[in-house]
Parts: structure tokens; C-alpha cells; sequence
């Protein structure tokens, strides 16, 4: 039979486009695609909001790093990074509804299988808006630079380095496209 | 004396599911539930390209991205009245049934089972019984003796470090949780096990999706993956034999595993028939279309009322009278203005109450088919095929149900489907029908191809006026439609009914409950402080409701408050 590849680094970009600051994750994502370049060891993913179906970009790979929008401490576009140990002390509780973001218990599945990644970074911001709407708020897009620098330091020292692009593309946030004739 | 519970992840972030249950005796009396997240996504499609609207669908839930994408191309199709090349079916059906089983089994072993299994009792089973226990009931390979004492010594293993990890949330010890040591050792050899075939059947998605989770290969009109034999980037025999090999990896486990799983759990918990039927009226939609213009469907649809199978009222198309005319939205107890809308009219206008148990308390609109609440999911699946004799749903629930009948030591009908224990078993049947449709639809597509028919695509032609379609899919948790008007090549209004809106309805202006509300009613609670009954319940619908955003809570929080009347 033959198996698709599995590429030992991810970097998965979490949160919806259509709710504000939620595109976070994805935006980050279209920022690194625009401008570098990746070695083939690295899989970046656009990962929506997966709930337990994130297990796909969390399981097999040796390192993963994660960004996202956190209900962490501080003002909104404040960046907060979490390590592997910093996760494991949170508290992973019953759900009602099975779709619960399930970052944690992909984490934990993977330490029971054995299949988890060694290397865990989650780059977080901290969100002003949450409201349906396909744009940033301020302080968020001013974060994504960073974010984007972080990951980058990361694949770096994990000895995957991403290569800056001599001529940067735009990057591709579909959802930011007008609608025409909007109501 | 009642005591009201609120089960509500208390996040800074509001988007999810709440249950309120009043329990007097030992059993609900009372029961609300609510989504506390605007979910009006539609309105941000008017005044778009009906051709890109499928893109944005697909981002209304992450979990449930292709059914989304699926049902908003199906809608553009329908207003235009526009068959598709045949070719394009196959591959759709393909992803669909891929999808609709990487989603059941995770349903039933990841998100599911820990409801069902003491994972503190496994350090005491003996790994032999267990194994013995799983060789009665299929040749599965993997209930080996040293796989189940690898198993056991993985949960040994966390269990003494102190660190729960994934079992951190589990009501270990409940009084409702009453398997052996060595079927709950069994059962989380298998949840283990699982992962491996979610993501094997996954990889189908990904092939011919050419991405997951958000497929990018749809198209108003069809799909857009070239085939061409001689090309090593289009869809050529390597991939649709890859695409085949995915598939026959997942068919032993689905076969071996899932579904005699399923149906010993059942078994072994045959109370759980008793409990959760609630709103006894089904509505399933025929799905997996057999040509291109749609005009056969391998699963079929219909309607049954009051639980009665002979009342079942076929639906054969997204054209049929009897499905366009029946459904309606009704707003008066959701956080909407207006009263009872057709979906191509419907308004998405936001009008936020607090809580009100008599007023407004939900942004889940109450969908109603000629008035009434009706359930969807895998159960109104099975039970609309049964009820019509549809021979592919006869063979596996007939199959099922004498499993089940022999474990529990009584016989089990087709009408205790409607229950809780049914939903969970309901699921697992489906699984074991779409599998097989999967080796049909590969055949067709590779037929064709065989043939030499590679067309995948024919561009839509929008015409002057206003156009009106649905579009609808059978998706994991039921019933999916989206409506759409087109008005010279504009979208104008579109509306997505799903599942959950459907089995998670508040109450409609004649105050009648939806199905999880009602299906709560007389569950047993034995311990308020643990609500494990109530979960078991609200679980077996798979609730599709906290995905509209993805934050990590990394604050810590609390799931459940409970108040005395």
C-alpha cells in the first residue's frame, strides 16, 4: 500500500478566518508562506478550528508548533509562547460538546501512544474580538510579525531553518476579498 | 427536594453548548439547552459570488469543513438545475464516505467511550480474559494477549505517575459505569487502536481533497481534479488504488472492531435503550447520488412521524415537494427577530436577551418540518432506510441487532433504535453500509475512467433574475441543507440548516421541545455532582457546537454549577 508522507515538523495555524481575531493562526500561516521558504521536512497547515480532528497534524510528527489565539493573561496582541510542560499542567476537562478545541488532548493522546511530537511550541496572542467578521483588530495584526519571527527562531533551532524569500509574495488571505455589491 | 445543574464551560469565550437540567428523584424532569454563540456566518456570503461561496462555507465548523463546502456547491447546482459529470460525483461521494468514517469512529472511541469505560479498574483485568473476550467477537488481530498487556501496562503506567493525562476528566468510579475489568481493558486496547484507522481513512480526504481539512478540490459544476492516466499530478491509477488501499485498511477494523464494539457495549448496557428517544419524529436526506444528474441515491431519505415506521415518507431529490415545502426556522425562543421563516427568506438579525427559561435563550433557531421538531443523525439514517426495506440497511441492522440481542440476553427490535444506546449503534451500522458504498463508487469512478471518461467539471451559467436552490447532504450528524438565492449571479440570501440547529432546537412558539431537550427528560442522574448520564446522552448526538472559533484556554476553568430549587 502506498503511505502518504509524513513530514516530521508542522506548523499548524488554528482559529476560524470568519471571527476576528480567530483568523490569528491562518494569518500567521499566510504570512510565513509569502515570505519564505520551507524545507521539506516542514508541513505548514491551515488547521480551521478542528476540534479532536487535530489529532491528523499532531500525531507521527517529532516537533509541532502551534499558533492561536489564547484566554491567556495581558492586553490584547500581547504574544505568550507555551511549552510542552506549560500545557501539561493545564487541566483538560469533560466536554458537552465533542467540537471543544482539543489541542490538549491531542497532546496527551500522543504521550500515551507514544506518537506525540518531543518538541512543542505554542505561539499564542491574546485576542481583542472575537466577533463574525474577516479583518483583524489592531493590535492582533500588529502581533503577526512577530508571531511569524517566533516560529521562524523555532524551525531554526529545531535544524529545519526556513529561508527568506528574496522576492516575498503577497500573502494569501482569501477571506480578506471584498464581496461585490455587498448588502 | 429538584436541584438545577448548568453544565457550562465557563470560558472567557463564549461559543458553546449549555444544558440545563432540573433533577428531581434521581431523574430529569426539566430540561434547556443553548448555544451561546451567534452563529449568523450566512449573512457574511450575501452579496458574493455563488461560485466562491463554498470556500467560506466550508469555514462555518472546523470539524465539519467538507460536509459545509459539499452542501453549498450542491445548492449553486440546484438553482442552476445543472447535472455534473459523473466522474465528479464518485469523487465527492468518495471524500464524503471518507470523511463520514474518520468522524464515527473518532465519535464512538475518542469522544465517546470514556462516557462508557472505568479506565481505573484496567490495572485489575487479566489480560488472557480479555483476550478471550475479544476472540468472542470477531478474529480481530489485534486482541492478542501482549497487546492487551502492552495496554494495560501503557494505563498501569499513567495511572501510578499521577499524572491522568487524557483520563484526567473521566467520572471514574461512577455508579453507572459497571463493566469488568477486562471489557474496559478491550475497549481501550481498541480507542488506541483507532487512532491508526482515522487517520488511514483520513488520507482519502487528502488525496483526492488535495488538502485537509479544508479540500480545495470543489467547483461549482464539479470538482477540479484532473484525470489523466499518463500524468503523475492529476488523478492517475496510483492514486486511485491508494485511494482503494485506504479504504480496504479501514474495512477489518470497521467490520472486526467497530461495529461488534458497538454492539457489545449495547449489550452490556441495555438500559441505555430506555433512556434518551425524546423528539420520536426522523428526517434523513438521501445522499450519495448514483449518476450525475442525481437522479438515483445509494442511501435513501425520507420522513418518519411519532416513531412509527409505517408513517415513512420517502424524500428523493432536493427538487421533492415533500422535503422543499416541509421546512421552516422558528425564532420565537431564539435570539432572533421575527416568528417562523422559509430558509430562502430567512433573516439572521440578532436580538440578545439574557437567559429566559420562558422567553429567549438560544442562537440556535428551532427548525421545523411541516411544524415539528424532527431528530437527524445516523439513527433517522438507518431507521428512514429500514422502514423503506432499502436492502443495504436491512443487511447491517439486522446484522446488529442480533449481535446485540444475544449480548443482552433479550431480543432488540429496530424501534429501540430510538435511544440513546441506538444513536451510538446507529452510527457504527452506517459505518459498516458507507464502507461498502465506498467500494462501489471507487468501482464507478474507475470504470468510467476505464472508459475513458475523464470529465470532472462543466462551468456553471448563471442566468438573469432570481434563481432559488437547496442543497443538502446526509452528513455524520444528520441532515445538512443549505438555501441559497441567486440574483443575476449575486448570492442574495443563504441560509445553512444543519444538524445541531435541528436535534439542538430550543422550543418553538407552541413551546414543544427540541430532540435534545426532549431526549433528556426521565434520564437517570445518580450523583448531581456528576453528571455522566446527562453527558452520555448530549454525547450520543455529537454535538457540532463550540467550532466556530479556536482558542486555547489557558486560564483553566470549571464545567458544571449546580443550584438547589
Amino acid at each position: 500500500m502506498r503511505r502518504l508522507p509524513t513530514t516530521p515538523v508542522a506548523v499548524v495555524g488554528l482559529g476560524n478566518v470568519l471571527m476576528g481575531d480567530d483568523a490569528f493562526g491562518p494569518t500567521v500561516i499566510a504570512l510565513l508562506r509569502a515570505g519564505w521558504e520551507f524545507p521539506a521536512a516542514v508541513e505548514l497547515v491551515d488547521g480551521g478550528t478542528p476540534g479532536l480532528h487535530i489529532l491528523a497534524a499532531v500525531h507521527g510528527r517529532k516537533a509541532l508548533v502551534i499558533v492561536d489565539t489564547v484566554a491567556g493573561p495581558g492586553a490584547p496582541g500581547d504574544v505568550h509562547c507555551y511549552r510542552r510542560d506549560d500545557l501539561r499542567a493545564l487541566p483538560i476537562l469533560s466536554r458537552t460538546s465533542p467540537h471543544d478545541p482539543a489541542v490538549l488532548e491531542a497532546l496527551a493522546l500522543g504521550d500515551l501512544t507514544g506518537e506525540g511530537p518531543d518538541d512543542v511550541l505554542v505561539v499564542g496572542v491574546v485576542p481583542a474580538s472575537l466577533a463574525m467578521e474577516t479583518t483583524l483588530s489592531g493590535p492582533v495584526r500588529a502581533a503577526c510579525p512577530a508571531a511569524a519571527a517566533l516560529v521562524v527562531a523555532e524551525l531554526a533551532w529545531l535544524g529545519v531553518p526556513a529561508r527568506r524569500r528574496r522576492e516575498p509574495t503577497e500573502p494569501e488571505a482569501w477571506w480578506l476579498a471584498p464581496a461585490e455589491e455587498r448588502p | 427536594m429538584a436541584t438545577r445543574l448548568t453544565i457550562d464551560p465557563v470560558t472567557r469565550i463564549e461559543g458553546h453548548l449549555r444544558v440545563d437540567v432540573v433533577v428531581d428523584g434521581g431523574q430529569v424532569t426539566d430540561s434547556r439547552v443553548s448555544c451561546t454563540m451567534w452563529r449568523g456566518i450566512e449573512t457574511i456570503l450575501r452579496g458574493r459570488d455563488p461560485r466562491e461561496a463554498w470556500v467560506f462555507a466550508q469555514r462555518f465548523c472546523g470539524v465539519c469543513t467538507t460536509v459545509h463546502a459539499m452542501a453549498s456547491v450542491r445548492a449553486v447546482e440546484d438553482a442552476l438545475e445543472m447535472p455534473i459529470p459523473p466522474n465528479a460525483q464518485y469523487i465527492r461521494n468518495l471524500i464524503l464516505i471518507a470523511h463520514a468514517l474518520h468522524d464515527h469512529i473518532v465519535h464512538f472511541y475518542q469522544l465517546s467511550a470514556l462516557d462508557w469505560i472505568d479506565v481505573t479498574t484496567i490495572p485489575k483485568a487479566d489480560p488472557a480474559k480479555a483476550t478471550a473476550l475479544g476472540e468472542s467477537l470477531s478474529e480481530w488481530r489485534g486482541n492478542s494477549r501482549p497487546e492487551m498487556r502492552k495496554v494495560q501496562d501503557k494505563v498501569k503506567a499513567l495511572l501510578t505517575s499521577g499524572q491522568l493525562g487524557i483520563f484526567q476528566n473521566g467520572y471514574w468510579g461512577h455508579p453507572a459505569m459497571h463493566l469488568e475489568p477486562e471489557a474496559n481493558l478491550l475497549l481501550l486496547a481498541h480507542y488506541l487502536q483507532a487512532l491508526d484507522f482515522q487517520r488511514e481513512v483520513n488520507k482519502v480526504v487528502a488525496i483526492l481533497g488535495a488538502k485537509t481539512p479544508h479540500i480545495q478540490n470543489l467547483a461549482v459544476g464539479g470538482v477540479m481534479n484532473a484525470i489523466n492516466l499518463d500524468n503523475d499530478a492529476t488523478i492517475n491509477m496510483d492514486r486511485l488504488w491508494a485511494v482503494k488501499g485506504h479504504f480496504d485498511a479501514v474495512v477489518d477494523f470497521i467490520h472486526q472492531v467497530y461495529l461488534p464494539d458497538a454492539c457489545a457495549l449495547a449489550g452490556l448496557y441495555p438500559d441505555w435503550f430506555r433512556y434518551g428517544a425524546g423528539v420520536r419524529n426522523y428526517l434523513a436526506v438521501p445522499d450519495l447520488p448514483a449518476d450525475g444528474a442525481s437522479t438515483t441515491y445509494d442511501l435513501p431519505g425520507g420522513t418518519i412521524f411519532d416513531g412509527d415506521l409505517n408513517t415513512v415518507h420517502p424524500i428523493n431529490s432536493p427538487r421533492d415537494a415533500w422535503w422543499r415545502d416541509g421546512v421552516t426556522e422558528d425564532l420565537t425562543h431564539a435570539w432572533y427577530e421575527g416568528g417562523v421563516q422559509q430558509p430562502w427568506k430567512g433573516e439572521t438579525i440578532p436580538a440578545y436577551t439574557e437567559f429566559q427559561d420562558d422567553g429567549k435563550y438560544s442562537w440556535v433557531k428551532a427548525p421545523r418540518f411541516q411544524g415539528r421538531p424532527m431528530q437527524v443523525g445516523p439513527v433517522a439514517n438507518v431507521l428512514v432506510g429500514y422502514a423503506q426495506a432499502h436492502p443495504l440497511t436491512r443487511k447491517w441492522t439486522d446484522l446488529a441487532l442480533a449481535r446485540v440481542s444475544a449480548a443482552a440476553g433479550r431480543p432488540v427490535t429496530v424501534d429501540d433504535l430510538q435511544s440513546t444506546m441506538g444513536r451510538y449503534l446507529a452510527r457504527a451500522i452506517r459505518s459498516a453500509m458507507l464502507i461498502e458504498l465506498a467500494s462501489r463508487h471507487w468501482e464507478l469512478l474507475a470504470n468510467g475512467i476505464g472508459h475513458g471518461d475523464v470529465a470532472t467539471y462543466v462551468p456553471p451559467t448563471f442566468p438573469k433574475g432570481t434563481v432559488e436552490g437547496v442543497g443538502f447532504h446526509e452528513a455524520p450528524r444528520g441532515t445538512l441543507s443549505h438555501w441559497v438565492v441567486v440574483e443575476n449571479g449575486i448570492l442574495r440570501n443563504y441560509q445553512a440548516v444543519v444538524p445541531t440547529t435541528w436535534n439542538a432546537s430550543p422550543r418553538d412558539s407552541y413551546g414543544v421541545a427540541g430532540p435534545y431537550e426532549a431526549s433528556l427528560l426521565g434520564n437517570p442522574v445518580a450523583d448531581t455532582d456528576k453528571p455522566l448520564e446527562v453527558l452520555r446522552t448530549v454525547h450520543s448526538f455529537d454535538p457540532c457546537m463550540a467550532c466556530a472559533c479556536h482558542v486555547l484556554d489557558t486560564t483553566g476553568r470549571t464545567v458544571a454549577t449546580v443550584k438547589v430549587l
